[in-house]
């Protein structure tokens, strides 16, 4: 028997939205399943990854906190895909964004004043759109893939980090630590509701997702984004030149990644470790298409994927769940995503064998 | 003697539309039979049905008198049906031997093909060489090759869908002479087309549909042109209606010694092309396919630009330099052939598809903000103004049907009221209803004081549209003369140029 796609006339409405929820009940069942088949509790693995972030208050600080990054460069990348310009190094601008703002951070470090932290905001944000306009310059110019130049960077990236944490910027009273030293006050993000860890972060994620929300609905900028990812030829008839296009696309989700890793940086880390690439920006990729590459549709993409984070750890005590299995549970959610994703625009079809001709 | 194809109550329904209606006609040996219709009628789905690629929700086809069943393209090849489609499948890198090799249910070593395809060449009087690529082949040589792949399997019954869509004047002739040939060796032929002339030229039998239905069947031989085009659309044609003592302004546009680079590897570029449009005057491009129109709407509307500022002036303005913006604010429009990708966008609604070509010109755009109420209430105009079937400013373009859609991107264009407009194929794939719109549209806008170019493979077209034609090959344009100067035989060798039938064997690759 074989099978094969029918591309549908129309996709379903209906099914665009109620995708991403049936990747998510999917990927909670199929997960039971598998944890079960291995040997944990299935059943209770899926109850602490999904439920108990949310059950518990006393994790809704960590949901946020964590949601906050991945809403601010999903929101970015789901700017640049809409377009059809795969921007694959979230991550690495993230951390450039980062480094940018612990150079601003340590060059005015023992200094006061309300400015620092707007200056290493910007700085973040600049750092990022730099990075990310290495691909935008090499596809414009010499015609190569984003994905791959945008992918590499992300690895030089890293080293960076490795090379400034280990040598200039490192921490003088650290005892040979690889990190740079704390903070000032000035240069960390005040928490906003005293006795917790919510940071400005949170709110800035929301602001961010609403006016590029509003932007891509309403904008002539959001328009360009939307018709050069839907049809490159009529673009260009409309007078948009993809090479611009390129470019704003690549600089704004740089910029937000950049963004994301200034406030991850100057938030909960307080100073650059080895440890601040913690995978945010290739998570946010997931959070990109499962929020429908809609900004408001990424504030909650950001959350749920949040929630198997911080429940990814719940599990890791209670169950000793891990922690590689929080990215086996993500990993399923976009596989379940996309599978369904096919299956709204596609058919399946059996084949059937061609019968004789009855003559 | 039995019916070779006896169609009995046919009915295919898709969802939403009822493709065919209870279809019932037959079709004799030997006969040459015209299936006539506008786009939409059912012709196509009724084609498919009879070669495989589709199933009938109800009724009965007969072949030779048995109650057949075609499951399959390979089945229907097999009862002896062949099928010379409108959009060919060829490989443009490969030769001729090659493409047929490569269409063959059965493998058959090549020397071996290549003698049968150089007898049935020979019988039937069609210049080929097997072994030319492809690409450095015309249309009308390419056709050739998709009716010698139909005719190696000895049909009974050879399907043509508008074959004559994209060829000469000449290169008709050669095809209805070659058809004549088939019929009267008992040879059925189901012939698809709406150009009447042609019909009555050719076929002893025309089943003409509309909506679906059968509308009728009778002997195009003994019908009027006009006759037969008030059965197809149902209603009095309209004639095109021009002012009276028209007289042509000054000059408008001037495009002086254009040319673009060549960028594909079977793209024909423009070749130091000149020629003027006078305000009021309609300008008509005439050339068979893949002559160097692309480029040349291209190089007019902005989207490929040249080094040269004065190589297009509008009034004196030099628009050489301008993007396809800039142009479309000094007044230039353009219209491109492709209309679903290129011309509009068809996941996006009619609304922001206005967007796309007349944000500027109309104000729609406010601080970098798309005032989407501007452009709903100006898709509202074009839909109202332009007669376009759809639900509203929200449909998709997708949505719509072929016909309509190019209502909406003529209409789109044409209230812009732009001082020059140049459309590719205003008409292409649309039904005479739709047509006759549009060119009515066209005259009354040259009538208010554009200039405008209308690049077209139909010579009818032209012919009645235009004031001045020229003649386009291999990316060169012929000198512009008055249309009523020049004889169709005259227009149809300009076409052929080098590409010349009699020529075949010393064309220049391109």
């Amino acid at each position: 028997m074989q099978f094969r796609l029918e591309k549908r006339r129309e996709p379903s409405k209906v099914m665009v939205y109620a995708t991403p929820v049936a990747a998510v009940v999917l990927t909670m069942v199929v997960g039971a399943i598998i944890f079960s088949l291995i040997g944990y509790d299935g059943v209770g693995a899926v109850r602490e990854i999904f439920l108990t972030p949310l059950t518990n208050s006393f994790k809704w600080q960590d949901l946020g906190v964590k949601a906050a990054p991945l809403i601010i460069i999903g929101v970015g990348l789901s700017i640049s895909y809409r377009a059809n310009v795969w921007n694959i190094g979230a991550e690495g601008q993230y951390i450039i964004g980062g480094l940018a703002a612990t150079w601003v951070a340590l060059a005015t470090h023992g200094m006061t004043g309300w400015w620092i932290l707007p200056t290493m905001f910007v700085a973040g944000m600049l750092g990022g759109a730099a990075y990310a306009s290495i691909p935008a310059l090499l596809k414009t110019r010499l015609n190569v893939n984003e994905i791959l130049t945008s992918l590499m960077l992300t690895y030089a990236s890293v080293q960076l980090i490795y090379y400034l944490v280990r040598a200039p910027w490192k921490d003088p009273m650290g005892m040979g630590f690889p990190q740079t030293r704390i903070f000032s006050e000035a240069a960390r993000l005040p928490t906003l509701i005293p006795g917790t860890i919510v940071h400005l972060g949170v709110p800035i994620a929301i602001v961010v997702a609403l006016i590029a929300w509003f932007i891509m609905s309403r904008s002539v900028f959001g328009y360009r984004m939307r018709v050069v990812g839907a049809a490159p030829h009529a673009a260009r008839y409309g007078g948009f030149s993809e090479n611009k296009t390129i470019w704003l696309a690549l600089l704004v989700s740089g910029g937000l990644a950049g963004m994301a890793g200034m406030l991850e940086v100057a938030g909960p880390f307080q100073r650059m470790v080895p440890g601040f690439p913690t995978n945010y920006g290739f998570t946010a990729i997931i959070v990109a298409f499962l929020g429908r590459l809609n900004p408001l549709g990424v504030i909650f993409a950001g959350i749920v994927m949040a929630i198997t984070f911080v429940g990814g750890e719940v599990a890791q005590t209670t169950i000793g769940l891990s922690s590689s299995a929080t990215g086996v549970f993500q990993a399923m959610m976009l596989f379940f995503l996309l599978a369904g994703d096919i299956l709204i625009r596609y058919r399946i079809k059996r084949v059937v064998p061609a019968a004789e001709v009855r003559a | 003697m039995p019916y070779r194809l006896e169609l009995t109550g046919i009915t295919k329904r898709f969802p939403g539309v009822l493709a065919n209606d209870n279809v019932t006609f037959a079709v004799k040996p030997g006969e040459i039979h015209a299936l006539l219709g506008e786009n939409g009628a059912g012709k196509s789905t009724l084609v498919k049905m009879i070669y495989g690629i589709m199933q009938p929700d109800a009724g009965e086809i007969r072949w030779d008198g048995q109650p057949v069943v075609v499951p399959n393209p390979k089945a229907a090849r097999k009862l002896g049906i062949g099928m010379v489609f409108q959009h060919f499948s060829l490989f443009d890198a490969l030769t001729v031997l090659e493409n047929i090799a490569l269409g063959m249910d059965a493998k058959i070593p090549s020397r071996e093909l290549e003698a049968r395809i150089r007898e049935i060449m020979g019988r039937y009087g069609l210049l080929l060489d097997p072994h030319r690529t492809v690409a450095t082949l015309s249309v009308g040589e390419r056709q050739r090759i998709e009716i010698v792949r139909a005719l190696l399997l000895d049909p009974k019954l050879l399907i043509m869908d508008e074959p004559t869509s994209v060829l000469t004047p000449q290169e008709v002739e050669q095809l209805f002479d070659v058809l004549r040939k088939l019929a009267a060796q008992g040879c059925s032929i189901l012939y698809i087309s709406h150009k009447l002339h042609e019909i009555k030229a050719l076929c002893d039998t025309a089943t003409i549909l509309r909506g679906g239905k059968l509308v009728d069947t009778c002997d195009p031989r003994q019908e009027t042109s006009r006759s037969l085009a008030e059965k197809m659309i149902g209603a009095g044609l309209k004639d095109i209606v021009r002012g009276e003592g028209r007289t042509l302004g000054l000059p408008k546009l001037v495009v002086s010694r254009l040319s673009t680079v060549k960028t594909g590897h079977f793209d024909v570029p423009v070749d130091n092309v000149s020629f003027t449009v006078r305000a009021g005057e309609i300008f008509g491009i005439a050339g068979v396919a893949g002559n160097g129109q692309n480029a040349l709407l291209d190089a007019m509307s902005g989207e490929v630009r040249g080094g040269d500022k004065d190589a297009i002036t509008l009034d004196g303005f030099p628009l050489g330099l301008l993007d396809t913006t800039g142009r479309r604010k000094r007044g230039l429009c353009a219209v491109p052939e492709e209309r679903n990708g290129h011309a509009a966008v068809g996941d996006f609604t009619l609304s922001d598809n206005s967007v796309l070509t007349a944000r500027d010109r109309l104000g729609m755009v406010m601080m970098g903000l798309i005032s989407s109420g501007a452009a709903r209430t100006y898709t509202g105009k074009v839909i109202a103004d332009f007669a376009v079937k759809a639900l509203g400013p929200g449909s998709t373009a997708g949505s719509l049907s072929g016909g309509n859609l190019q209502k909406y991107i003529m209409g789109r264009e044409i209230l812009q009221k732009p001082s020059v407009l140049v459309v590719s194929q205003p008409t292409w794939g649309v039904d005479a209803g739709a047509a006759a719109a549009i060119h009515q549209a066209l005259v009354d806008l040259a009538a208010a004081g554009s200039a405008i170019v209308v690049i077209s493979q139909d010579l009818d077209e032209l012919r009645a549209l235009c004031d001045t034609l020229a003649v386009i090959n291999m990316g060169r344009l012929s000198p512009a003369r008055p249309t009523e100067e020049m004889s169709v035989e005259e227009i149809g060798l300009l076409m052929g140029g080098v590409h010349g039938a009699t020529e075949v064997h010393d064309a220049v690759p391109a």
